[in-house]
């Protein structure tokens, strides 16, 4: 009875989260219409970990304060009946027959190990909690690695087909392609450029139920492991009946690996509800409910080793922070989205979700890798050879959970500097070449152009005259937003670029005075 | 589509231009029969597309019954119509819905954009108002281009999208506005819409380009909106200081005389444009509005 209920509440959740997932772009209004980020909002220890290391109470985490405060009254029903990656673990977990149990006694600790280790280190400002927390990991290997194989896969697929000399194939790949295109795969091809190591990683987590059911959830989840220590009085509770001879019957389908034969060991807070025990047991012995006994063993973590996690994640702040970034000196390469805070703030509250590049219209939000520090590992970064920053949109910041990017209107984001270009004059078409151009004028979206044309005069090959209009940046009215690098015909290295230098949101890294 | 059905296609088109003298519908169109272009004035850009049409012969006389018509408007960017970047959306729903009263089976509207296309479509007005009228709104696809062979001077060959070829009638209608290269965007110009590849190089040599272009894709008809004009800025504009409200449609079937009559909206000779004296001298159309007999209207 309870397992039914539990597939079915998995099942809702896991389709909800699907679907607020394909929502997460742009229809081609200024408003998604949808709370694409519910389910990192109601993420508990995302909120946590936020409000410490960016010292600031966020709104949008009530849903979150919600989730904890459920949690203490009905246990880690969350981890059971709701979380989507807990819900693809049983799913991955279903596919395996025989498990080799390879699992040192005790390994449940680690997580709660991880846990302090986080709760530390943003304590002390960083926040690298997203990494772990397994929303933000599902968010993020979905829209950087798993949606664009996905989409690659389908359409590549469906074009061979098309090009097979079978008469029918081809207006039948063609129709199945138009329905696709309305509501499952993205208008062009998401790309990300660590797309792959995203995706090996996300397919290890899964792996991991090839050793044990739900490996991850038992052993490495943080956000598992806070709800675990909320839980620990919760009066929805497992109690086992006099009946019950400790036959172990109930324990190859725990799935929490709670020591469920055992009602003195039974670890209350690995337990996630699933109710699996009361299917299995063949007296009949378990029942859920209400103020029953409360009978279950202590987490006990050891006090040494919570002191050695909690000095880790103390240590890993400075360590993650000496890359060449940290030295005070902008990296020209990170121009940080539209209405993001400044750096340092920017960086405490970034959880390298990965939503705000799954929603970016041009594609152009991509993962970090070393331009921010090993701290600013994943946070979003527009590289404008892929994706410019589009003029009146303003997606980015209306789905960043944690406020790093600010919801910006259209009218305070045309004041809003994320870098400035600059033509390299010996690339540029007509300043070096003497050959007319000006793509880079004609797409700048500035009311006033950015790009200024100068008539010149020059020769050609032959010394003849000829008159070119020469391109100029207007380092006030540059914006950054890259089009006019992403659109400039001179591949390769374009001969104009876009640089993180100018942006309105540091006060150090500027050009001009102001 | 291969080069001996694209060359087909062409010549069809060809021939469709050349028709309508021949086959007019009804009396109405007797006397239009000798208009080269009619330019409609008034405060309802609905209005006056209308009149503009039903003063050059009525639709029925360039579409017929069971039609695929393709109306490639500028959705070039996203602006909201007010900023005269795209196409006015009440000029292309009213040219879907003659189209369908003309009889034609599907009308399709698309452009190859230059901003992202969901948002072009979207705050264009364009979606919603073509949609409304019935047509059949569909975003660019790479897979739809195929390599064509071009008998341009410049352009051998290039990437074109193929629905417009294979539409029975082609309606371009274009904004008018200015340009940092061509000086002016209008009806040649629009025909970038149907170029896919890295279509930024045409810049390098635009005006026999858009010639080449032209020569390729043959319009039916061609309405140019200049409902409102960007004077400053184009061709994205962005300042509503820069726009004219000029509340003028004009029909015609020659490329060559829109484009110099497009010119005049903006103050400069008729031959001003590069594609203009190109596309005269190349026996395209032609730029001598003095010489061609223009009905003006009020609607
Ligand atoms: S970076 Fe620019 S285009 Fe991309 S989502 Fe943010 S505002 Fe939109
Ligand atoms: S980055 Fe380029 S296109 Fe964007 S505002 Fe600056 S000059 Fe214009």
């Amino acid at each position: 009875m309870i397992r039914k209920a539990r597939l079915a509440s998995q099942a809702l959740f896991l389709l909800l989260f699907l679907w607020l997932f394909l929502q997460t772009e742009s229809k081609g209004a200024d408003q998604l219409g949808y709370p694409v980020k519910f389910f990192l909002d109601a993420d508990p220890l995302l909120a946590l970990t936020a409000i410490l290391s960016s010292r600031s109470f966020l709104p949008s985490m009530l849903l979150a304060g919600a989730v904890a405060l459920a949690t203490v009254f009905l246990g880690r029903f969350f981890c059971g009946w709701i979380c989507p990656l807990g819900t693809l673990h049983n799913l991955a977990g279903a596919a395996v027959r025989k498990r080799r149990r390879v699992v040192p006694k005790g390994s449940f600790r680690l997580k709660y190990l991880l846990l302090v280790f986080l709760l530390a280190s943003s304590a002390f400002t960083l926040q690298i909690t997203g990494i772990f927390d397994p929303l933000s990991l599902l968010i993020r290997s979905l829209s950087l690695s798993v949606y664009p194989a996905f989409q690659y896969g389908v359409t590549s697929f469906l074009d061979v087909l098309s090009r097979w000399p079978v008469p029918g194939l081809a207006p039948a790949a063609d129709w199945l392609l138009g329905i696709l295109y309305k509501g499952v795969l993205s208008l062009r091809q998401p790309a990300f450029s660590q797309g792959f190591l995203l995706g090996i990683l996300f397919m290890g987590i899964l792996a991991l139920n090839w050793i044990e059911r739900r490996y991850w959830c038992r052993y490495l989840c943080p956000l598992g492991a806070l709800l675990g220590i909320l839980s620990r009085r919760s009066l929805l509770s497992r109690s086992v009946s006099e009946g019950c001879d400790s036959c172990g019957a109930c324990v190859p389908g725990c799935e929490g690996g709670c020591f469920p034969q055992s009602p003195d060991k039974w670890r209350k807070a690995e337990c996630y509800l699933c109710g699996n025990c009361d299917d299995a047991c063949p007296k009949n012995a378990v029942s859920f409910g209400f103020g029953k006994k409360r009978g279950a063993a202590q987490l006990d973590l050891g006090r040494r080793r919570v002191v050695a996690a909690a000095a880790a994640g103390v240590a890993a702040v400075p360590l993650l922070r000496i890359g060449p970034s940290g030295t005070g000196q902008a990296d020209p390469r990170l121009i940080r989205p539209p209405g993001s805070l400044e750096e340092r703030e920017f960086l405490q509250r970034c959880v390298k979700c990965g939503e705000c590049m799954k929603v970016c219209i041009t594609g152009g939000l991509q993962p970090a890798l070393t331009e921010a520090s090993l701290e600013g590992l994943w946070s979003p970064v527009l590289v404008p050879r892929v994706g410019y920053c589009e003029y009146r949109c303003t997606l980015c910041g209306q789905v960043c959970p944690t406020g790093a990017i600010r919801r910006l209107s259209p009218e305070e984001k045309a004041d809003v500097k994320i870098g400035l270009a600059m033509i390299d004059p010996g690339r540029c078409l007509p300043w070096a070449h003497g050959i007319f151009c000006i793509v880079c004028e004609e797409v700048c979206p500035t009311p006033k152009k950015a790009v200024l044309l100068e008539e010149v005069v020059v020769k050609d090959r032959e010394g003849m005259p000829v008159t070119v209009k020469q391109p100029r940046v207007d380092l006030e009215r540059c914006i950054g937003c890259g089009i006019c690098e992403n659109r400039c015909p001179v591949l390769g290295k374009p001969a104009i670029r876009v640089l993180s230098v100018g942006e309105s949101r540091s006060r150090d890294n500027r050009l001009l005075l102001p | 589509m291969d080069r001996r059905e694209f060359l087909k296609t062409a010549a069809v088109a060809g021939a469709s231009l050349a028709l309508p003298g021949l086959l007019l519908p009804d009396g109405s169109a007797a006397a239009a029969e000798k208009l080269d272009m009619v330019v409609a004035k008034g405060p309802s850009p609905a209005r006056i597309t209308r009149a503009a049409v039903d003063a050059f012969g009525g639709m029925r006389r360039f579409v017929s019954r069971g039609d695929v018509v393709v109306i490639k408007p500028n959705i070039g960017w996203d602006r909201t119509p007010e900023y005269a970047a795209t196409t006015n959306p009440e000029v292309v729903g009213t040219l879907v819905r003659l189209c369908f009263e003309a009889g034609a089976k599907k009308v399709k509207v698309f452009d190859h954009t230059v901003s992202s296309p969901r948002r072009a479509y979207k705050q264009s007005g364009i979606a919603d108002a073509a949609g409304a009228a019935g047509a059949e709104l569909s975003f660019v696809e790479d897979r739809k281009f195929r390599e064509m062979k071009i008998q341009g001077e410049t352009l051998k060959s290039w990437p074109l999208y193929t629905e417009v070829f294979e539409a029975d009638k082609i309606i371009n209608v274009p904004i008018a506005k200015v340009h940092g290269t061509s000086i002016l965007t209008l009806g040649m110009k629009n025909w970038m819409g149907v170029m896919g590849g890295s279509r930024g190089r045409i810049h390098q040599r635009i005006d026999p380009c858009l010639v080449d272009m032209a020569r390729t894709v043959r319009p039916t008809l061609v309405v140019l909106d200049a409902v409102r004009i960007l004077v400053a800025n184009g061709p994205t504009g962005g300042d509503l200081s820069d726009v004219r409200l000029m509340n003028t449609v004009a029909v015609s079937q020659d490329q060559v005389a829109m484009d110099a009559f497009g010119s005049t909206l903006f103050g400069l000779r008729e031959d001003a444009l590069g594609c203009v004296r190109l596309g005269h001298q190349a026996g395209l159309g032609n730029m001598r509005l003095a010489r061609q007999k223009i009905r003006r209207i009020q609607a």
